[in-house]
């Protein structure tokens, strides 16, 4: 099944529906790209209305933002994808006394880790939920003590509890002989900080247990109180190699804020700066799994590109992973018609090399050996997990935020969404290539016909409120939902990567295969630890 | 009566007065006496034994007359010599050992029982070796069959070991029948009941006949020297035995089963026919490969060391087959060197079985495991069990400077001397089986790192094993002294060899000292017996050096292709061993000297940054040869293993279970499963017999009645 | 198996000549703001706060902490620019002035050096331009260096990211299980002031408080020529900036 299937009606026939059988208040808010619904509900209604909008409507599960209101906590659940362009939240009020929330995690999986972040930074009890405690912050952070809260202190070093805590890792294998392989944090050459227990009886991995957030930074609470400009500088910076595109997210959601239109030309030398960004991605992942698998010629070959773009990237917008570019309104810069030249020749050139590549791979069987029949995520697993990006699509998941939900001018370009039903490394590999010829061929038609005209508007300042912005990261969709003060000023910023929804997937590709496929599965999904742990 | 007749009556009134002493004693000074008059009759078999090999001549005195058996005969020859010899080398430490050792059964089972018993298995072990006809034979065979039975039951409150020790006991039962046939075959044909006269007789049989002695005896014998398909009482009767019996065992009770097969299908019924090689062969090829296989994914250490001494009495038996094939088709010499590597074998084997053994038995009486899974780190609190345990495991996987490297060494070399034979299915088969005993060898050394490192280095990984401490005395000398001969087999075999040849020269006609070890160091230029070119060339490569200073001979393989261009290999081995320890020496000198000035700085392990590394992140021994089960998987064929998932809510796995999986030997399921079923169908199709109205039993009655009449007319 | 045997002789050599020659082809470093002296302006507005204090103006100068700089260009885009750009890539500089610690690790390392890399809580960025150095267009295996997992045998500790809370304990252990003579050498402007991400709750002000950092390689991220140069300088291959910028400013204030 590849694509989901739209129910009659639209929003608003969901909408009717949702009143006819549980007390819900909903409020719709269409504009002219996107139908936004607000439904506010009761707390035991949760897990039902979850279900019925995941299981039947075919809703996927965006993010989860939890809001500290003066009396209590205000939960958003937020849905997309069940009619297209439209997004669905459910708002679940709860008062601080009561301080518990049914989880839906069984239900609606992707949901989970986002339950269990909110219940290590918040202090929400989600009940129902059997794996709490243990998430983002590790064994030296005394209980009951919750970063986010607004209460805590973010700005100084937390002392500990003590420096030496006894833990031990929560065995899921109860087997004769069985035992746990540690792996990381601090691993290989150069790999990012992320510690893996793989359970084995000797040959196979039979359960993997990750631990993240080793690398966890902490950027919602950094982000509370700072100013727009500033947290646009968080939002870039705090994942390197995706930094366009997260930029870009929190600009559309501070834009859609403050009702400011972008510029026509703007909005086109973005979509093609996010080609570029997910271009040069997709070539750097192909690096990896080549070099995961050991063949040194392809790893070198694909690693010129890498670096060729990287340098591309340096001339046409003065860095080369493209910081400082994106603002509220537009761009920071125009760039010249030289530039926009040597951007264009310079993709044509690398993409003629990056498939001609693809076709020495694609006849080399020791290295297609690694990667067929490894590290399978079936497509019932991949919608139960909700999972994003080039790893669903490999497994039949066909959506697309640039289709489902367009932005930026998205929705008069035309290119095609690869989709694979495999999902197995060379699945991956394949969605991978096809989505770069993709990439390329959307900066070749946008520069052909970019339009003349002002870079950016600059408008009044953002008034208080909030707002979704969203975009689709090289890796898959990020959300980020950005809530304004009156000066102006950041009160809540919450980001959902597509990293952190992967790596919870992680574990079902890389479970009963061998140790040595293990680093050739982690390299095919092509995560940022960075970006999931922010 | 000679001096040899004196002590080794002299012998036997000790054991019997050890016997009755430890009758009489009782409490804590019963180990202490078992192990003094264990000492002294070992002492005691050792100087007889190493009299009668070094000198070369043979005992023989004449019993009384018993009816309808003739005179007893006792007769001692180099051969016997040689086993009595490695007897003593085993019961010596394991006497030592069991001063020690016994404190555990104080006051659980009665030690009296046990110190008159193990005389009685000395002696009777001797009694065996030194029987010199049939009726003697028999008689102490059974008696010490049924001994060692009742030693290795010592424990008998277990139900598990009663069950072994009865399968122990019927199976060798069987064994002696068809022992005991095949002899008497040879006896119809022959005019008197001892070996002599066996042996002339067993000149007159047919082929067939021939044929028919040499399987029965065989598969009798092999029955006690735990060969494949006959083996397998041994894995289950090491772990039920107490831990110095599971020593005795292995270092001198199956060799008694090799003794019989050289004494019997060896001497007796001489070389004449090929065939009854390759069968010797390929079942100890076969042995040896299976034993290895699955000693290797074995957790429990007695269990593994069980299956190991099942591989090493393979491949004496392989190197046995080859000396009768060598042998038979008129190749002397080489049968010579199969011969002397396969008693060489034996005698290594006896040594550092034993060292095993009373190691597993140390770590057993302190941790109460045997499970290696659970086992870890003990190299802490027993720095000298885990020392001699590694020389054991050294010499067990065939590594210079230790015993077992020289035998597999020779064992392999004469294996592969196939270009000599004539029949192309005889080298065939020869070169799988040096295959066959290459694999052991692999194997055999991934099974003994994972028994040494498993459980003496990394993290303990249970409770006891966290709070070892070392033995008692008793026992660390006893596994010292065994460590000490592994070392000295190995590093002086070239003193070994002389030795071993005089049972071999009595088996082949001839002396194979000097294909293997020629005197190349000791002799002079001018001797006649050596080409003058050959020696020279040898003496221009500095075999005069240091003549004067150390004394030994050069240990060699030599392959004689022409008199002119031999392709020789020589060092003397006392050169070697002093080399040895003067590059050793100057290494640690010259490196202490270059760093003395820098600081060492101890460091935890590198664990990749983790807070804790804990013990269920360190590999276990199932997991370590767990790639061998994979692989071998046809072999072993688990059953489907049972794995149960707890599943909280769709996707939040709380538990896998998986029991452990469950097989069955490949002999079980090839030889004895089959036959078990085939004997219960004629059983219940002989049951329908029954079918309890009398009129039917008449009628048998009736039918048996006529059948016989009619027999006894026809003929 | 020859295709790529073939593939790999017809790309032919696309490696950098540095340090045999300076690298001038575009792209390869971000650039950044340098110490101008402004001369013949007076009633200058006062500069816009930089996002992480880098810059401060006292006395007609503005002077950059490259510590804290993190390119936004901010500074540079301004109406009315007052700092100048320079487009080089030798960037690092030594932490402390101590000439006995600036000898470097020695001679005998110069040309065969193991580096073992610690992410502390690196963005994709810096942790990307280090991964450059292993292929073609850098490659620091023809320098001598290496990467080496583990840190029994490394020589040198490269370490990016703002130090965070949970790799406190893993990075001392790293720094701790390597033998001596060591030297650590840290990457990016994270590593050595904080950069955007701390101090905070999660993470301190960089990795100095954590292990004593011998080489410090600013820039957001620093391009692979920089922390080349760092690692050049750490063996005493290569000058540090510090000597570098001072020749500069003598020559701004000649003018």
């Amino acid at each position: 099944m590849l694509v989901s299937e739209i129910p009659r009606g639209g929003i608003e026939g969901t909408l009717r529906a949702m009143e006819g059988r549980w007390p819900v208040q909903v409020a719709l808010e269409r504009s002219a790209y996107l139908e936004a619904a607000e439904v506010v509900c009761q707390a035991r209604d949760l897990p039902a209305l979850c279900e019925w909008l995941c299981s039947e409507l075919h809703y996927t599960f965006a993010t989860l933002v939890v809001l500290e209101e003066e009396r209590g906590w205000l939960l958003r659940y937020v849905f997309y994808g069940g009619v297209e362009r439209s997004l669905l939240s459910l708002l679940v009020r709860i008062p601080y006394w009561e301080n518990s929330v049914p989880s839906i995690a069984s239900l609606v999986h992707a949901a989970d880790w986002h339950e269990r972040e909110a219940e290590d930074l918040f202090g929400l009890v989600f009940e129902g939920h059997p794996k709490l405690g243990d998430f983002v912050l590790h064994e030296e952070w005394p209980d009951g003590v919750n970063p986010m809260l607004r209460g805590f202190d973010g700005s100084k070093p937390y002392p500990h509890r003590e420096l030496d805590p006894d833990w031990r890792p929560d065995r899921i294998v109860q087997s004769p002989g069985a035992f746990v392989m540690p792996i990381g944090p601090v691993y290989s050459d150069h790999a990012e900080s992320a510690h893996f227990l793989l359970e084995t009886v000797g040959e196979d991995v039979i359960r993997t247990i990750p631990r993240f957030f080793y690398k966890y930074r902490g950027v919602e609470k950094i982000a509370q109180g700072r100013r727009v400009e500033d947290v646009l500088l968080l939002a870039e910076r705090f994942s390197g190699t995706s930094a366009f595109a997260h930029s870009l997210a929190f600009c559309q959601a501070v834009e859609r804020l403050s009702g400011l239109q972008v510029p026509e030309r703007a909005r086109m030398l973005r979509i093609a700066l996010c080609e570029l960004e997910r271009f040069r991605h997709h070539v750097h992942a192909v690096a990896e799994i080549c070099s995961s698998t050991g063949l040194g010629v392809a790893t070198s070959q694909a690693s010129i590109l890498e670096e060729e773009l990287l340098r591309l990237s340096c001339m046409v917008s003065g860095h080369r992973y493209l910081f400082g570019l994106n603002v509220p309104g537009g761009l920071t810069v125009d760039l010249t018609e030289r530039k926009l030249t040597l951007l264009q020749n310079g993709i044509r050139e690398i993409l003629k090399r990056f498939l001609d590549l693809e076709d020495m791979l694609r006849f080399s069987s020791s290295f297609l050996d690694r990667l067929e029949e490894v590290g399978i995520v079936s497509p019932h697993d991949a919608r139960a997990y909700g999972l994003v990006g080039p790893v669903a699509r490999a497994s039949g998941i066909e959506r697309d935020l640039r289709k489902v939900l367009p932005y930026s001018g998205y929705e008069r370009v035309e290119f095609r969404v690869p989709c694979e039903l495999e999902g197995d490394s060379y699945a991956r590999l394949r969605v991978l290539f096809r989505e770069a010829e993709q990439s390329a061929q959307i900066v070749e038609d946008v520069l052909s016909s970019l339009p003349q005209g002002p870079i950016s508007n600059t408008g009044p300042t953002p008034t208080a409120g909030s707002a979704l912005g969203w975009v689709e990261a090289p890796r898959g969709a990020a959300f980020h939902w950005v809530c304004l003060e009156e000066d102006g000023v950041v009160a809540r910023y919450r980001l959902t990567t597509p990293s952190f929804t992967n790596w919870h997937g992680f574990h079902l590709a890389a479970e009963n295969f061998a140790f040595q496929d293990f680093p050739i599965i982690m390299a095919s999904f092509g995560l940022s630890n960075a970006e999931s742990d922010r | 009566m000679s001096w040899t007749g004196h002590l080794l009556s002299a012998f036997f009134a000790l054991c019997l007065s050890g016997t009755i002493a430890a009758g009489l004693l009782s409490g804590r000074r019963g180990p202490m006496a078992l192990s003094l008059t264990g000492f002294l009759s070992s002492a005691l078999l050792l100087v007889i034994s190493g009299n009668v090999l070094l000198r070369g001549t043979t005992l023989e005195v004449w019993l009384w007359e018993l009816p309808l058996a003739g005179r007893l005969l006792v007769r001692m020859d180099v051969l016997s010599s040689l086993f009595m010899f490695v007897t003593g080398m085993v019961f010596m430490p394991v006497s030592i050992f069991s001063a020690g050792y016994l404190r555990k059964y104080l006051g659980r089972y009665s030690l009296k029982t046990f110190g008159c018993l193990y005389h009685l298995l000395f002696a009777s072990i001797v009694l065996v070796l030194v029987a010199g006809d049939v009726v003697f034979f028999l008689l102490a065979w059974e008696g010490m069959s049924i001994i060692c039975y009742l030693l290795v039951n010592y424990e008998y409150r277990e139900e598990q070991n009663i069950r072994s020790g009865f399968l122990m006991l019927s199976m060798g039962e069987a064994g002696t029948l068809a022992i005991a046939l095949g002899l008497i075959i040879v006896a119809k044909a022959s005019g008197g009941l001892d070996f002599a006269s066996l042996k002339v007789g067993s000149q007159a049989l047919s082929a067939h006949a021939r044929w028919a002695v040499f399987i029965l005896t065989f598969l009798g014998f092999g029955v006690k020297a735990g060969l494949v398909p006959v083996s397998s009482w041994l894995p289950k009767a090491h772990p039920a035995a107490p831990g110095n019996v599971s020593a005795l065992l292995s270092g001198a009770i199956l060799n008694l089963g090799v003794y019989g097969i050289i004494r019997v299908d060896w001497e007796l019924l001489g070389m004449t026919d090929p065939a009854h090689g390759l069968v010797v062969l390929l079942v100890g090829s076969l042995s040896a490969l299976l034993g290895i296989l699955y000693a290797t994914i074995r957790n429990d250490m007695k269990r593994m060391l069980a299956h190991s001494s099942i591989e090493n009495m393979g491949i004496v038996t392989a190197g046995l087959g080859a000396a009768f094939v060598f042998g038979s088709s008129g190749l002397i010499p080489q049968a010579g060197i199969a011969l002397l590597a396969s008693l060489y074998h034996m005698v290594n084997h006896s040594v550092y079985k034993s060292l095993l053994f009373l190691g597993a038995a140390s770590l057993d009486s302190r941790l109460g495991i045997r499970d290696m899974d659970r086992m870890g780190g003990l190299a802490r609190g027993m720095p000298w069990t885990s020392l001699f345990f590694l020389v054991g495991v050294l010499s067990i996987s065939a590594l210079p400077p230790f015993n077992g490297f020289v035998s597999e060494w020779l064992t392999l070399q004469g294996l592969l001397r196939i270009a000599l034979l004539d029949s192309t299915a005889v080298k065939i088969v020869f070169a799988l089986c040096g295959a066959g005993l290459a694999l052991t060898a692999g194997l055999a050394v991934t099974c003994f790192v994972k028994a040494f490192a498993m459980s003496f280095l990394g993290v303990a990984r249970s409770e006891e094993a966290r709070e070892a401490r070392e033995v008692p005395a008793s026992m660390r000398w006893a596994m010292a002294l065994l460590a000490v001969c592994c070392l000295g087999l190995g590093v002086l075999p070239t003193h070994v060899i002389p030795v071993l040849d005089r049972p071999v020269a009595q088996l082949v006609g001839a002396s194979t000292v000097n294909a293997l070890v020629p005197p190349f160091f000791t002799v002079e230029k001018g001797d006649p017996e050596w080409d003058e070119a050959f020696l020279s060339e040898f003496h221009d490569l500095g075999a005069e050096v240091g003549r004067g200073l150390i004394p030994g001979r050069g240990l060699v393989v030599l392959h004689r292709g022409t008199e002119r261009n031999p392709v020789v290999f020589a060092m003397s081995s006392s050169y070697s061993l002093a080399m040895l320890v003067l590059l050793l020496g100057s290494a640690f000198l010259s490196v202490w000297f270059f760093t003395r000035s820098r600081k060492v700085v101890r460091r935890p392990a590198w664990d990749g940054g983790v807070r804790r590394l804990t013990s269920e992140m360190t590999y276990t021994a199932t997991g370590f040869s767990n790639p061998v089960r994979v692989i071998f998987e046809a072999v072993f064929q688990p059953s489907k293993v049972q794995s149960a998932r707890e599943t909280v809510a769709e996707h939040f796995r709380t538990a896998i279970m998986t029991g452990p999986a469950e097989e069955t030997h490949l002999l079980d399921r090839s030889v004895y499963g089959p036959m078990m079923r085939l004997s219960q169908k004629v059983a219940q199709g002989l049951a329908r017999m029954h079918t309890g109205s009398v009129n039917a039993y008449a009628a048998y009655v009736l039918v048996s009645l006529v059948g016989l009449l009619v027999v006894w007319l026809l003929i | 198996m020859s295709k790529w045997v073939l593939k790999g002789l017809r790309t032919g050599i696309v490696t950098t000549r540095y340090p045999g020659s300076m690298e001038t082809s575009p792209g390869v470093s971000p650039g950044r703001p340098v110490s101008t002296v402004l001369r013949g302006q007076r009633g200058l507005p006062e500069i816009p706060s930089c996002p992480t204090g880098a810059l401060v103006q006292r006395a007609g100068k503005t002077t950059v902490d490259h510590k804290r700089c993190i390119h936004c260009r901010r500074c540079v885009r301004a109406s009315t620019p007052f700092v100048e750009w320079e487009w080089g890539y030798e960037w690092a500089e030594w932490t402390s002035t101590d000439p006995k610690e600036m000898e470097g690790l020695g001679p005998s390392f110069s040309r065969s050096l193991h580096i073992r890399f610690v992410d502390a809580g690196a963005c994709g960025a810096c942790m990307s331009e280090v991964a450059q150095l292993t292929k073609p267009h850098y490659n620091l295996h023809r320098l001598g260096f290496f990467f080496t997992p583990s840190p029994r045998e490394a020589d040198v500790l490269l370490v990016a990211g703002p130090g965070t809370d949970h790799m406190r304990r893993a990075l001392e252990k790293v720094y701790d299980s390597m033998p001596t003579p060591k030297k650590v050498v840290a990457v990016g402007t994270c590593s050595l002031s904080g950069g955007l991400f701390g101090p905070s709750f999660a993470s301190e002000a960089g990795v100095t408080g954590i292990v004593p950092v011998s080489v410090g390689v600013p820039g957001c991220p620093p391009p692979p020529l920089a922390i080349l140069h760092g690692l050049l300088v750490v063996v005493g291959r290569r000058p540090a900036t510090s000597l570098t910028d001072a020749t500069n400013q003598m020559r701004g204030d000649s003018q």
